[in-house]
Parts: C-alpha cells; structure tokens; sequence
C-alpha cells in the first residue's frame, strides 16, 4: 500500500533527472559566464521531499521485484516459483525472531520479578571467597612467636610491580631479620608471587579484602603493620594453609 | 520484602521484635538456626535449606554495634561467613588449634578516626640533617 507511491518517488529523480543534469552540464561547458550564469546560493528543495533517503529501505526489499516479475506458468498453466514475489523466508524469520525477541525478554524480567532476588546484602551476608584468595598481606611468625621473615628479599625481587623494599641487619644472636619491609599496597596488583616465592611462609596475602583506607597514606604499610596484620589473622591463616597444604 | 509468605514464616520464627531489628538491618525478614557469637557480641546465623534462602545468602551476621561496617568480623568468623571454612570457629578444631597464644585482639578498620594506621620509617634515617658543632673557643 504504502510501497507503491514512495518506490515511485525514489524511482522518478533518477530516471528524469539524470538527463536534465547532463544537459545542464553541457550547457555549462558550453557558455559559462559570470553575465549569464545564475546566482547559485543554497536554497531549500521545495520540489522534492527526499523521503526516500530517510527510510530504512525495508519496505523495498521486502517487496524487491514485485512490481518486475511477470508470474511464470508452466505447460499446465501452474505458477513456477510462486514464492519469488514475497519476502524470503530469511527476512520473515528475521523479523519473527527480532520481534518475539522482545517478548521472550520481557518474559524473563516477569519471571524473575516473582523471584526471589540473587542479591546478597554485603555487610551481613558475603560471597564466597577461596582459601587462597589474595588479599590484604600479612607477615607471619613461628608459633613460637618469633617471626618467620629471614630477609632473603626472593619476594622484593620477584615482585613485578616492585612494590616491597627490605632492609636487614643481623642481630644479636646473629639471625639476619629485617629492619624494614615495606609494601607500597598503591602499587601492589595482588598477584600472590611473593607468598609463592617465600620460603618460609612469612609473608603471606590474606584472605582481607575489607582495608580500604580514607589516605593514601594509610596504604604504605611498613613491618610493624604487617606483622600486627598477621597476628591478628593468624587462625585464618593458618587455617587456610592447612585446608590446602595436600594441593601445595 | 521477598514475598508475603517468607515474611510471615520469619516472623511466626522469630519474632516481631527480631524481625523489627532485622528489617531495620539488613532490610529483610530472615530465620535460621543460630551459630554462635564472636566476642564483640556480633552474632552469627545459618539457614541451610535452599528452599527458604538462595544459597549465598544462607549465613549472614547481626551486628553488635549500630555502625556496622563489615571489618568489625574478626578473621575466624570472616572465614566463616566468607564460606571459606565449613564449620563456624566455635567447633571447628583446625581453627582452634591453630589459633597461638600471641594472637593480638582484633581491631576493626579505623580509618577515618585517631586510630587509623599511619605509616613510618622503621630503620635509622639515612639522610640527616646537618646539626653544626661548635668547638669550645681556647
């Protein structure tokens, strides 16, 4: 209904106008001076609406050679190919999947809203979090109480972000501890390799995510942090290791 | 508000006060059996059964004080209710074992307040500042 009229106007321009265009360039080529030449401001097109630039086309492909193919009949008069005229079966089941497609989403949002929601209220109740998941550090110490960091620096050198700095000193009974083990945590990125790379379990990250801090400050944590970080989480840690010691 | 069944199911459980305090905390009616208290009086609940809460929601924590805020769960508790640890540190004999005679008592995060944590230096400083001597005059 509606194809008809606007395959006539997007048909018309190109078969008329095509050859006044050529025309005027001739013209043009022929004589062209400032004396007889007109003015050529922009001006609107009052003349012709371009509809045909606007629409999306569809209209055209669905009806694509309509209005061209004559029917073809066979010796017995029966039409041959008596789907070639309409849309393929490609453009329906397009067009049925796309718009049954807001359906069966709408569906779902219904579905769900008499769900019960998935969401987890965070500060009573939490996600799981894995025995091994990485996150705020911890240093350690023997169940003696002494602490386990030999200052052998296998974690400042493998960390790839060289977040961690150490300095040591021997002390009295000649066991090398450090004087200074600082993690710059704005640095860390929490790839785990220095508890891999400690071999005496000293530092460790912990399964804390809840640190964060107001300053920056705050996160450049120096030993004494780090050891009163594992002496409050020791159970945990401990207990953590435990529960993967037979995969380690 | 889940539903208009839960609801009342936690209610009839628990009780309108309980359930007062629970929709003034963590905004939805919930029952379980309770699991233990840690010592800063937070206390710990469990529902296993899939069918009352979806699984991920089925421990969850009342907290002692008004402004809570989720690092007042001290470690043993946190790898509870974070379904590290299967069983709550109460009766859980690793957790117990394990568990030093040094171990400091747990202090939430204080940031934002005096006692927030504030980085120094633990060695000598390398770099001093000249302190000029005088020598006494003859």
């Amino acid at each position: 209904m509606f194809s008809r009229p606007r395959l006539v106007l997007g048909l018309q321009p190109r078969i008329f106008i095509k050859p006044s265009v050529a025309s005027a360039r001739t013209a043009l080529v022929a004589r062209r001076l400032i004396s007889n030449s007109t003015c050529s401001h922009a001006e609107h097109n009052h003349q012709k609406p371009k509809l045909e630039h606007l629409s999306s086309g569809i209209e055209e492909r669905l009806a694509h050679s309509a209005h061209l193919l004559e029917p073809e009949h066979d010796s017995q008069g029966n039409e041959l190919n008596a789907y070639r005229h309409g849309p393929s079966a490609l453009d329906k089941a397009v067009h049925l999947f796309f718009f049954t497609e807001i359906i069966r989403g709408m569906w779902i949002v219904l579905e769900n809203f008499f769900r019960p929601p998935y969401t987890i209220m965070y500060p009573f109740e939490k996600g799981p979090l894995s025995p091994r998941f990485r996150g705020e550090h911890a240093l350690r110490r023997y169940p003696s109480g002494e602490e386990r960091c030999i200052a052998c620096k296998l974690c400042e050198a493998i960390c790839p972000a060289q977040a961690i700095t150490i300095e040591s000193e021997a002390r009295m009974d000649g066991s090398r501890k450090t004087t200074k083990y600082d993690i710059d945590m704005t640095k860390c990125i929490y790839c785990g390799f220095c508890q891999e790379a400690c071999p005496v379990d000293a530092i460790v990250e912990t399964q804390n995510q809840e640190f964060s801090v107001e300053n920056r400050e705050e996160l450049l944590y120096n030993k004494e942090k780090l050891l009163s970080n594992g002496d409050r989480a020791e159970a945990e840690i401990a207990a953590n290791l435990h529960s993967d010691h037979v995969y380690r | 508000m889940v539903s208009l069944h839960r609801t009342i199911r936690s209610i009839r459980r628990v009780g309108l006060r309980e359930w007062w305090r629970q929709m003034q905390y963590i905004g939805d009616a919930k029952s379980g059996t309770y699991v233990g208290k840690d010592q800063f009086g937070n206390r710990y609940f469990e529902n296993r059964n899939a069918e009352e809460e979806i699984p991920g929601r089925h421990r969850w924590a009342d907290f002692a004080q008004h402004d809570f805020n989720a690092t007042q769960i001290p470690p043993e508790w946190h790898s509870w209710i974070s379904h590290i640890r299967k069983d709550p540190p109460t009766n859980d004999p690793v957790m117990q074992n394990l568990s030093p005679p040094w171990k400091a008592p747990y202090v939430e995060n204080l940031t934002g307040t005096r006692g927030a944590y504030k980085p120094y230096n633990t060695v000598v400083p390398k770099i001093n500042a000249w302190e000029p001597k005088v020598k006494a005059r003859a």
